[in-house]
């Protein structure tokens, strides 16, 4: 690693305490290009395994409408996907790694996805509740990095950003039209919060308390990202709690409550180790989506195999 | 025959209007240019539409950036655009109001 008292490095850190974008072929230090892959292969594959659970209700959305319009967020997942992949490997080209060993890794678990697409969809208020409130969550922490200093990534994000608003939309529709259903709806609904409560505060990732890690350190430092995961959990309650309650729908807390002068939320912590079996592939439908995933990718391998073989048209 | 497999990396252009310039996108990974335009079609015109699509090899890209620009600042360069012409405007007015006769400005030159 560079020494930090090098003319390179603090060149670097002028560049980015002034807030220039880092690109890819830019001179960057070791743990930046290494935080910056981690974080962004983290959520390029949690796109593509967080369309799974979504692809469970095509063949059964209650009409055609909805069939088309989960269809295209489920496409949409993949394309954020391949977007961000595409940023992931260009910062591993130096390492001489590519997307196959990010696959390998996913299958070998050293590659995590996000906690809330380990969970279990049983009903269609869950493909409701994922577009509103899982959605809702990613949106914050995106809205978050769009400032993030490595230019690629924060231009992935803009183009990802704008088409959650859509899938935002999405949601709060199923979710509205089953709110103002019959009991039997509202109730399915009710259900759905109640299984998704706390894996959607687990999303943000455990709570700071006074001490950052060394990764969150380094992320704040390098402006990689530019606030806690408490700050964004924070930021989270206080747009969709009131939302949820304006449905009629009860939070599963009831210690809930916000600060009315600090404005700070209190809650009941989930439970941090569940969390941590979760991302490391123990939870309810781990297995099942990553073997999904592998069989997909290895009944792909001859087609990616011929592809390979095309001769390029001239150009 | 090694089992790696090697595509290329294409940056995608695209453009909405007939009007408007061709745009930079983003990039796609793929074995053809034929591909590559698959994709770029799938990720980047999906919802707008386009009236035309460009992709281009990564490596087919000359290119500049922040270090080549050192020492071509722009220097303040009035004369290349229309400020430093501003005052036209008030001329135009006044000769309109009072326009000279064929001796010139009726009450000499205006005040620049």
């Amino acid at each position: 690693m560079e020494p930090t008292d090098s003319l390179q490095y603090q060149q670097f850190m002028e560049r980015i305490n002034r807030g220039d974008r880092i690109e890819a072929e830019d001179w960057m230090p070791d743990d930046y290009r290494q935080q910056l892959i981690r974080l962004i292969s983290m959520h390029g594959i949690s796109e593509i395994m967080g369309a799974l659970p979504e692809k469970e209700w095509v063949p059964k959305a209650p009409t055609l409408f909805r069939k088309l319009a989960i269809m295209a967020k489920v496409q949409d997942e993949m394309g954020h996907g391949q977007l961000l992949i595409r940023v992931a490997e260009d910062l591993m080209a130096p390492l001489g790694k590519n997307r196959e060993d990010l696959m390998e890794d996913l299958f070998t678990g050293r590659l995590k996805f996000h906690n809330v697409f380990h969970m279990a969809t049983p009903t269609w208020a869950d493909a409701g509740v994922i577009g509103w409130l899982v959605d809702g969550a990613a949106i914050i922490t995106q809205g978050m990095s769009l400032s993030c200093s490595y230019g690629p990534y924060a231009r992935a994000l803009a183009r990802i950003v704008e088409e959650e608003g859509f899938h935002i939309q999405h949601g709060e529709s199923i979710c509205m039209e089953l709110a103002e259903g019959t009991p039997v709806q509202r109730q399915m609904l009710q259900e759905s919060l109640e299984r998704w409560w706390p894996a959607l505060l687990m999303f943000f990732g455990p709570p700071e308390g006074n001490q950052l890690s060394t990764h969150q350190q380094k992320n704040l430092d390098y402006k990689i990202r530019s606030k806690t995961n408490e700050e964004l959990r924070q930021k989270f309650l206080t747009k969709y709690v009131p939302r949820i309650r304006s449905l009629g729908l009860v939070i599963p807390d009831p210690t809930l409550s916000q600060d009315p002068v600090t404005k700070v939320w209190q809650y009941a912590q989930p439970d941090w180790t569940l969390f941590r079996q979760i991302v490391n592939n123990q939870g309810p439908r781990s297995q099942a989506r990553l073997g999904l995933r592998q069989m997909s990718y290895q009944e792909g391998q001859w087609v990616r195999r011929v592809l390979a073989m095309t001769t390029p048209a001239a150009v | 025959m090694s089992d790696a497999i090697s595509f290329d990396v294409y940056e995608v252009f695209v453009q909405l209007e007939p009007m408007s310039a061709h745009q930079h996108q983003f990039n796609v990974l793929a074995s053809s240019p034929e591909m590559a335009l698959e994709l770029g079609y799938e990720n980047f015109c999906r919802r707008t539409g386009a009236v035309s699509l460009w992709v281009v090899k990564r490596d087919a890209i000359h290119k500049w950036t922040q270090d080549n620009f050192s020492g071509k600042e722009r220097l303040a360069k009035t004369y290349r655009t229309t400020e430093d012409y501003k005052y036209l405007k008030d001329k135009w007015r006044h000769y309109r109001e009072n326009p000279m006769t064929q001796e010139g400005p009726r009450n000499g030159r205006t005040a620049d």
